[in-house]
């Protein structure tokens, strides 16, 4: 007999867990009325004590529905419950603050990320029992939540539903999908002053007019159209929303002009376009140093000993310069070409104003610190030398009578010695500062492709 | 040696004694025993265990303080709800020709009180909410604070925060626990318990936070970053271009954000929201979603479908009470090699499409989630990836043998 209660208990469990979890608060809450409710409050010793004073609870319906339950703190503390999915709740939501009803009584708890109740009040119906502990409450409401949020399928479908609906209504009206448009424009939200590699982004949006005069704006200028409403193929920057920015590499602004292109989604021969001319003249530091001792295991395997590490030395660069006119303004400009030979990598192409400042750095890297010396050994570590610098070639063309580039390729320092174990040990040696690159200059026809 | 540092412990520990004994002799002992946080000092104690041996005849009568009258309607006699004894509150809103606005308490018959404390004008001006707060020392235990949460009945508070400024109370975002009410009329402790007063406080401080939440929101549009960037998304080459030293003050310069980038090269980005996400989406943490090429990948779904991306891809439950992200972002970061797995799982479900020389839209959006659904967008923004030719370009970033960013996330995969 006893095997077979056992079994039957365990059937009976296992079907009202899963009967439970299947229950929206809709269909439990059929059982609870408004009324007065028995508090019981978890106390620090974590063990639920019952409050002197019985809390008012009123149910706001919507059709079979409950749509609201308000919690009369103490009777006088209003806190208003909301269903999380009208229709299929598995809690009502106030603040951070859930209220599941189960079996006799609603639980009042807080919800982690991490799919855990925490009961604060268990609020016992009117002729209700309530006899659980903390942990096991705990337990039930999760198991009961997370049970109703598989089947709230339906319900989520439908308030997603419901949501999308009301987005597409909104873009719709605001959208010019099936208005008459005479014309579409690009309007700059401010005029900018720079206009070159490394430069603020250019903010603009789009102006519609309507045939009947109305005009429409983008959100960027107080208006509502879309921007999905619009194909952008932009010319020289970069092709995005809202903002551009003038592209890093010149052989991508081919007529030294940027071009603002949209074309509408919904009539394709309209059309709108602004060029905006480069301006050249943004200061740019290119950096290709060394690498520091602290970071040589990051490019190589090392020996983690007490000496410090090696810096690295700068990559070898060649640098081409060329002068030409400004497409748009006629104005002299430089082209530049930074080319890395270490790796045989193209690194840079720039066309700047003859005075505008190009900081090259191939710096060797600084070596890193002695670290302390051992308990066996009289001196501390010795510091890692640093890095030589790089070697660049500038090959100016012909046609260059002014370029302003500074070189910096000085050798890195060498790391200091590490302190000794003992205080009557000797420090480690410092490291060796690293060569000088060396600077050197050509003047030969250059041909630059951009 | 060893006498010596004897000597100088039982000094030390003399010094401690005393300078305890210091502070504790400043304040009130009914609010200080009533937080139970401050130990009594040597003179206090003597007098609290003559007190409590008489506790059942009460702190004397302060019933005279009932005749006094001022504008905040506070003065009187008190009783407290843990500490049964009488005590006495006066409001002083000038002293010395100079407005002070002090709330006075007294629990022995004396010209002068045990206990001065100072009234948060701001609050009471904005809000007329009654708080006043005295430091008494600088830790969070001798921190003493008092609200009015009905006419003639105050809570006193408890709070988790060490000083800041001897003249600003505890700050909002502070835990506030009341430890016990105060009551003109002990008849209204039938109404007012702890619980329901901390439950009145919870409602204040909701209301004042509220209010800061809006005072900030107007401090931050003096920024232009913020202003140009609420409810999207800036993007730039390292997480140092995102950051700022100071709580809502974002300083960093919108010239380093950027709107392409070299795919597998270090891309941050940091969100910057209309609304912190707890005013707007309470109860709700962050999630962010991938889209590039026709595929999405989303954070919490990932999380869910292994247990390698669960262990890789921690959920996003800070900052739900700033307006944008503390820490930024990375899909990927070469200088650390940290990479935001979901990024990952983006670039390998889409490496068959990508091609040397074009460029491709990365759409990324931050959400409010909740309950398994990503229930509204709190931030969106678009940055273009180009995968860059040559031996050195994207292809050594995403598919070298060894380091790739796919590479490593296929070789884990398979593990």
């Amino acid at each position: 007999m006893k095997p077979l209660t056992i079994i039957v208990t365990l059937f009976l469990l296992f079907v009202s867990t899963v009967l439970l979890g299947q229950e929206s608060q809709n269909e439990i809450l059929k059982n609870f009325t408004s009324g007065q409710y028995n508090v019981y409050k978890l106390n620090s010793k974590k063990k639920f004590e019952k409050i002197k004073k019985a809390w008012p609870i009123e149910f706001t319906k919507n059709g079979s529905n409950v749509s609201k339950v308000l919690v009369k703190r103490a009777g006088i503390l209003d806190e208003l419950f909301e269903a999380d999915i009208p229709g299929y709740p598995a809690y009502f939501a106030f603040k951070n603050f859930r209220l599941s009803f189960i079996e006799d009584y609603a639980v009042y708890y807080e919800w982690n990320g991490k799919q855990q109740a925490k009961t604060k009040y268990v609020l016992v119906k009117p002729g209700g029992s309530f006899n659980e502990g903390f942990e096991s409450i705990n337990k039930d409401v999760a198991t009961y939540a997370i049970a109703t949020f598989k089947n709230q399928t339906g319900a989520r479908a439908n308030v997603k539903e419901a949501k999308a609906e009301l987005a597409e209504a909104e873009r719709k009206v605001n959208s010019l999908e099936g208005k008459s448009v005479s014309k579409i424009e690009i309007q700059l939200v401010s005029k900018p002053s720079i206009v070159a590699h490394f430069s603020e982004a250019i903010k603009y949006g789009v102006v519609a007019t309507l045939k009947d005069g109305s005009i429409l704006k983008t959100p960027n200028l107080g208006g509502k159209i879309p921007w999905d409403d619009f194909i952008l193929s932009h010319e020289g920057a970069s092709n995005t929303i809202d903002e551009v920015r003038v592209d890093e590499n010149a052989a991508n602004i081919p007529n030294d002009m940027i071009k603002l292109k949209i074309t509408s989604k919904y009539h394709s021969s309209l059309k709108a376009s602004k060029s905006i001319n480069t301006t050249n003249n943004l200061s740019i530091q290119v950096n290709q140093n060394g690498f520091w001792g602290w970071e040589r295991h990051k490019y190589m395997t090392v020996f983690q000993g007490v000496d410090g590490q090696h810096a690295g030395r700068a990559d070898n660069l060649v640098v081409k310069v060329k002068t030409v006119s400004h497409k748009q303004t006629g104005v002299k400009i430089n082209k530049i070409q930074i080319y890395n030979t270490t790796d045989d990598k193209l690194v840079a192409q720039y066309k700047l104003l003859p005075s505008t400042e190009l900081i090259i750095n191939a710096k060797g890297g600084q070596g890193d610190k002695g670290k302390k010396g051992r308990k066996s050994e009289n001196k501390g570590g010795n510091g890692g030398n640093g890095g030589a610098g790089g070697k660049v070639t500038i090959i100016k063309d012909p046609s260059v009578s002014k370029c302003n580039i500074t070189i910096n390729n000085h050798g890195g320092r060498g790391g200091n010695g590490g302190a000794p174990y003992y205080s009557t040990g000797i420090k480690g040696n410092s490291g060796v500062s690293g060569d000088n690159g060396k600077i050197s200059n050509q003047v030969k026809t250059v041909t630059l492709n951009f | 040696m060893k006498k010596q540092t004897v000597f100088t412990a039982i000094l030390s520990a003399f010094l401690m004694i005393g300078i305890s004994n210091t502070a504790n002799a400043q304040f009130g002992k009914k609010l200080k025993a009533a937080s139970g946080a401050i130990k009594l000092g040597k003179k206090a104690k003597k007098t609290s265990n003559k007190s409590s041996s008489k506790k059942s005849k009460g702190g004397g009568s302060f019933s005279s303080f009932n005749s006094e009258t001022d504008e905040m309607a506070i003065s009187g006699e008190y009783f407290g709800l843990k500490d049964t004894r009488a005590f006495g509150f006066k409001f002083v809103k000038e002293s010395e020709g100079k407005i002070v606005n002090e709330l006075h308490y007294w629990e022995k018959k004396a010209e002068e009180p045990q206990l001065k404390l100072q009234l948060k004008e701001s609050y009471f001006t904005k809000h007329q909410v009654k708080l006043f707060f005295k430091w008494m020392s600088a830790s969070a235990s001798g921190y003493v604070e008092i609200i009015e949460i009905a006419p003639g009945v105050f809570a006193q508070i408890k709070s988790d925060r060490t000083i800041n400024n001897y003249d600003t109370p505890s700050p909002l975002d502070a835990s506030r626990t009341v430890i016990d009410v105060m009551a003109k009329n002990k008849s209204d402790f039938d109404t007012w318990d702890i619980e329901t007063a901390q439950a009145k406080v919870d409602m204040i401080l909701t209301t004042l936070k509220s209010a800061n939440s809006d005072k900030i929101k107007k401090k931050l549009m003096r920024f232009d970053v913020y202003k140009n960037y609420k409810g999207k998304i800036a993007f730039a080459k390292g997480t140092n271009y995102l950051r700022n030293q100071k709580s809502n003050q974002p300083t960093e310069k919108e010239s380093n954000f950027v709107t392409k980038r070299e795919l597998g090269a270090t891309l941050a980005f940091k969100p910057y929201f209309e609304q912190p996400l707890a005013a707007s989406h309470p109860g709700s943490w962050f999630n962010i979603t991938y889209e590039m090429l026709g595929e999405k990948t989303d954070r919490e779904v990932l999380r869910k479908s292994s247990t390698k991306f669960s262990k890789n891809i921690p959920q996003i439950d800070k900052d739900q009470e700033k307006f944008y992200f503390w820490y930024p972002k990375v899909t990927v970061n070469t200088s650390n090699n940290i990479a935001d797995y979901a990024f990952l799982e983006l670039l390998r479900k889409t490496q068959d499409k990508l091609q040397a020389g074009n460029t491709y839209d990365l759409k990324v959006t931050v959400w409010a989630f909740k309950d398994g659904e990503n229930i509204d967008p709190v931030a969106t923004g678009t940055v273009q990836l180009e995968y860059t030719a040559g031996e050195n370009g994207t292809k050594k970033l995403l598919f070298d043998p060894i380091k790739g960013w796919i590479t490593v996330l296929e070789d884990y995969l398979d593990e």
